[in-house]
């Protein structure tokens, strides 16, 4: 049996980009024989009948996200493709090991940044654009939380270039969130496709929620007791409910929302049914802003009252610690090559997007010359939101960016158009090309933790580069594949 | 467990079981009619009654399909449209099941896998299958379904499910319902072969009714080890050993309320309830006591509910202050 029929010669590359699962050439990659093994045995009839069980098992597990659209809140199934992504055990051991540098030297960079700030006293950064940063936050100025690690989970954006190789698109360092789907992808993948993964070596991915209670417990400001840990919600309808409430089931943590926390002579504690109980680490998913009323945004009805003082001293951990965010502006992205070799001493061992500064006048000529070729994106949103595609625009979108940019050089970013990789996905009976990125999780306590793959996110329209699943984007089931011999 | 779940574990276990009754009590209400003489005119509206609805204002707010068949136009229809289909309606297997699921997800951190699991394919069910109420045959099929599942549920969570303080609230959540919806089912029983009179009650064997609820052997082996006159009505108040008396749940809710830190007072007012079962003559009683009693321990029932949610909300209170 040959491997290379497994797309039938009908499988369309796509120019110039990198395909996870077929070479150039047409044949399968080593990792992903063992899909083009049940293919070529069971046809492409089979492979549409394994994914209409898939979206059951998907309904039935009720895995949905969020959607706010029209002034209410739907809950939609998971989007999940029934061909996985495969990746070499060999290439994700040097990415694992890039992801943890680039958290280790962003960790060492904001905790500078609130106590000595060396780096900028070196200039290796400019000040004022960390300091006049809306995510840089003053009153945590002169903390140092445990082990000097501000970001403890991160969601790290990566993609391919045209030749294959992995790249950072962005660092996620506030609130980042999908590592629900990636466990859960496995679990729905496990029960589709038991064949598959009994015929090839597929590492697990499941270690992640004892990884992450492990983590958060390491934060505990009080070592002999065992800690109390919540994780902190907006609420029911927030769109990502539906992970707050799955990772707090998995780790044991409790789900609370902030009515259910109070502070009382700057201790943090949780109202149970027993009783008042004294929390030592808060897993937050709310935004640094709405954390805390008598801090931040006096109009929060998410926060805490009094929240951010008990944390300054030192009386309860929040992971991640509020004024993380300064790190993933999309502006100190561009840095990140040089904190890493300033911090450690290192060259970054995954590089970065080619980025322009629209602050730095001859790259922002260059960026308004060329917004018909470049990705223009604001520095700090997410989500997909307020982006530029550049082939993509029509000629007034490109007007109305020009003026944003003049108006607020500092608020954006332009990095070429990418030839994203892609992957075979099923789409109407056929598989097709389409773009996909990679969102692994790494998480910093006392250890370094890195998640095996990550959640592989698909643009499900053809050619296009947009995965986020508010916008219609879906996700596959990444698989690290053991290819040593 | 979180103070403010109290409440979402107790409605959730109240809402798996009204979904369980509901589904029993409209095949109840189904064979009862099976078993009438053609004569006897069952009378439909009263369900919508037992389920605290007023049956005449809602079936005259009750907006018949354009294009309804004679079938469609009937009372028996829309009473169990009411019942079933309707989302409007409160008291609507549809609606109690949205009711079920937007619980289940507010506690979804103490829900074992498995049952989250379970509740999602029961709501994806009703969701489905409930948008009309259907022809009788039909009905008896689709509500027979819907209690497999609940119990399903229930199982599923038996055999998982942390013995903590949640686990519980959710049997006791379970067990007032089920009461509850007892005390209810025998109100059809009482209110619809009888007119209250002042003389001494009739005996009540209503095997339609105790088949749907699952206790009809159980019954007669209840009756063949009696020493004295006993019915129906003796039966599901008093014999705890049968799941579905008022006596049985009595004694659940008092043997989970333990550890919980208002037990005493769910255990007081659970004691009082049983002293008024345990107090009242049943076979001497008239028609009309009997409608009274009734009476009486519905509203112990909600005051139970009372009982052991508030203290939530006093500590609530005191914990904010």
């Amino acid at each position: 049996m040959s491997v290379k029929s497994f797309t039938r010669g009908g499988y369309p590359l796509t120019a110039n980009c990198f395909d996870e699962l077929v070479h150039d050439d047409g044949s399968v990659r080593p990792p992903a024989a063992a899909i083009a093994r049940f293919i070529d045995k069971h046809g492409a009839t089979e492979l549409c009948q394994r994914q209409i069980q898939l979206n059951q098992t998907i309904s039935d597990m009720g895995v949905c996200f969020t959607l706010y659209s029209d002034g209410s809140n739907i809950d939609r199934a998971w989007p999940l493709d029934v061909m996985p992504r495969t990746i070499p055990g060999s290439e994700w051991q040097r990415t694992s090991a890039g992801l943890k540098q680039r958290l280790t030297a962003l960790n060492l960079f904001i905790d500078d940044l609130y106590n000595d700030q060396q780096i900028l006293k070196d200039g290796i950064v400019p000040a004022e654009l960390v300091l006049q940063s809306k995510n840089y936050l003053a009153p945590c100025q002169g903390i140092s939380p445990r082990y000097g690690v501000w970001a403890n989970i991160c969601g790290t954006d990566l993609v391919r270039d045209g030749t294959g190789r992995f790249l950072v698109l962005e660092d996620n360092l506030r609130v980042p969130s999908g590592v629900s789907y990636m466990l859960e992808n496995r679990t729905v993948m496990k029960r589709v496709f038991p064949e598959l993964f009994a015929d090839s070596t597929i590492y697990p991915v499941d270690d992640y929620t004892h990884q992450l209670w492990r983590m958060l417990a390491s934060l505990a400001p009080r070592s002999s007791d065992v800690p109390c840990i919540v994780l902190l919600t907006p609420g029911i309808y927030n769109s990502a409910y539906f992970e707050h409430s799955f990772l707090a089931q998995q780790t044991g943590i409790e789900l609370a929302e902030n009515t259910d926390l109070f502070v009382e002579d700057d201790i943090v504690y949780l109202k149970k049914l027993h009783g008042k109980q004294r929390v030592d680490v808060i897993y937050r998913r709310i935004d640094d802003v709405f954390l805390d009323p008598q801090t931040f945004r006096p109009d929060s009805v998410l926060g805490v009252p009094g929240l951010i003082k008990a944390w300054a001293k030192g009386n309860v951990a929040i992971a991640n610690a509020p004024g993380s965010g300064v790190a993933d502006d999309k502006v100190i992205y561009a840095y990140v090559p040089q904190i890493i070799q300033y911090y450690l001493g290192e060259q970054p061992l995954i590089d970065n997007v080619e980025t322009y500064l629209c602050l730095e006048p001859k790259q922002r000529s260059y960026v308004l010359a060329n917004l018909d070729k470049l990705v223009v994106k604001p520095a700090n949103e997410s989500g997909g939101y307020g982006i530029l595609i550049g082939p993509r625009s029509t000629l007034a979108e490109q007007q109305q960016m020009a003026a944003a940019i003049k108006a607020n050089p500092r608020n954006f970013i332009a990095q070429p158009t990418l030839n994203l990789s892609t992957a075979p996905t099923l789409c109407d009976g056929a598989l097709e090309p389409r773009h996909l990125d990679l969102r692994p999780f790494i998480l910093q306590g006392k250890e370094l933790y890195c998640t095996t793959g990550g959640l592989s996110r698909v643009a499900l329209t053809r050619g296009s580069l947009v995965v986020n699943s508010s916008q219609g984007g879906g996700s596959k089931d990444t698989w690290i594949i053991n290819d040593e011999v | 467990m979180l103070l403010k779940s109290v409440d979402n574990i107790f409605w959730l276990g109240r809402y798996l079981e009204r979904l369980d009754d509901t589904a029993r009590l409209v095949n109840a209400t189904s064979h009862l009619l099976i078993d009438s003489h053609k004569d006897t005119r069952f009378s439909w509206p009263i369900l919508l009654d037992v389920m605290g609805l007023d049956s005449s204002s809602t079936l005259a707010d009750y907006q018949l399909p354009p294009d309804a068949t004679p079938e469609q136009a009937s009372i028996e229809y829309a009473v169990m449209a009411h019942l079933i289909s309707n989302n409007a309606s409160s008291v609507s297997i549809r609606h109690t099941c949205s009711q079920l699921k937007y619980n289940a997800r507010s506690v979804r951190q103490l829900i074992p896998r498995d049952m989250w699991e379970e509740l999602n394919m029961l709501d994806s069910f009703i969701q489905q299958h409930c948008q009309q109420p259907g022809g009788r045959q039909q009905r008896y099929n689709l509500m027979t379904e819907v209690s497999r599942r609940c119990q399903m549920v229930v199982g599923v969570l038996d055999g998982v499910m942390l013995r903590s303080d949640a686990f519980g609230l959710f049997n006791m959540g379970r067990h007032v319902e089920r009461a509850d919806m007892t005390t209810r089912i025998m109100d059809v029983m009482v209110l619809q072969q009888l007119q209250p009179t002042q003389i001494k009650r009739p005996k009540f064997r209503w095997t339609s009714i105790l088949n749907a609820l699952g206790g009809i052997e159980s019954y007669h082996y209840y009756l063949a080890h009696q020493s004295s006159d006993v019915d129906a009505i003796d039966y599901l108040l008093t014999f705890a050993d049968f799941p579905r008396s008022i006596a049985y749940c009595f004694n659940r809710v008092a043997a989970s309320a333990k550890g919980l830190p208002h037990s005493i007072n769910i255990l007081q007012q659970v004691h009082q309830l049983q002293t008024l079962l345990k107090a009242a003559p049943l076979s001497e009683l008239s028609t009309e006591q009997l409608h009274s009693l009734i009476d009486q321990i519905q509203a112990g029932i909600m005051q139970l509910h009372q009982v052991i949610t508030e203290p939530a909300a006093a500590q609530q209170q005191q914990l904010s202050a």
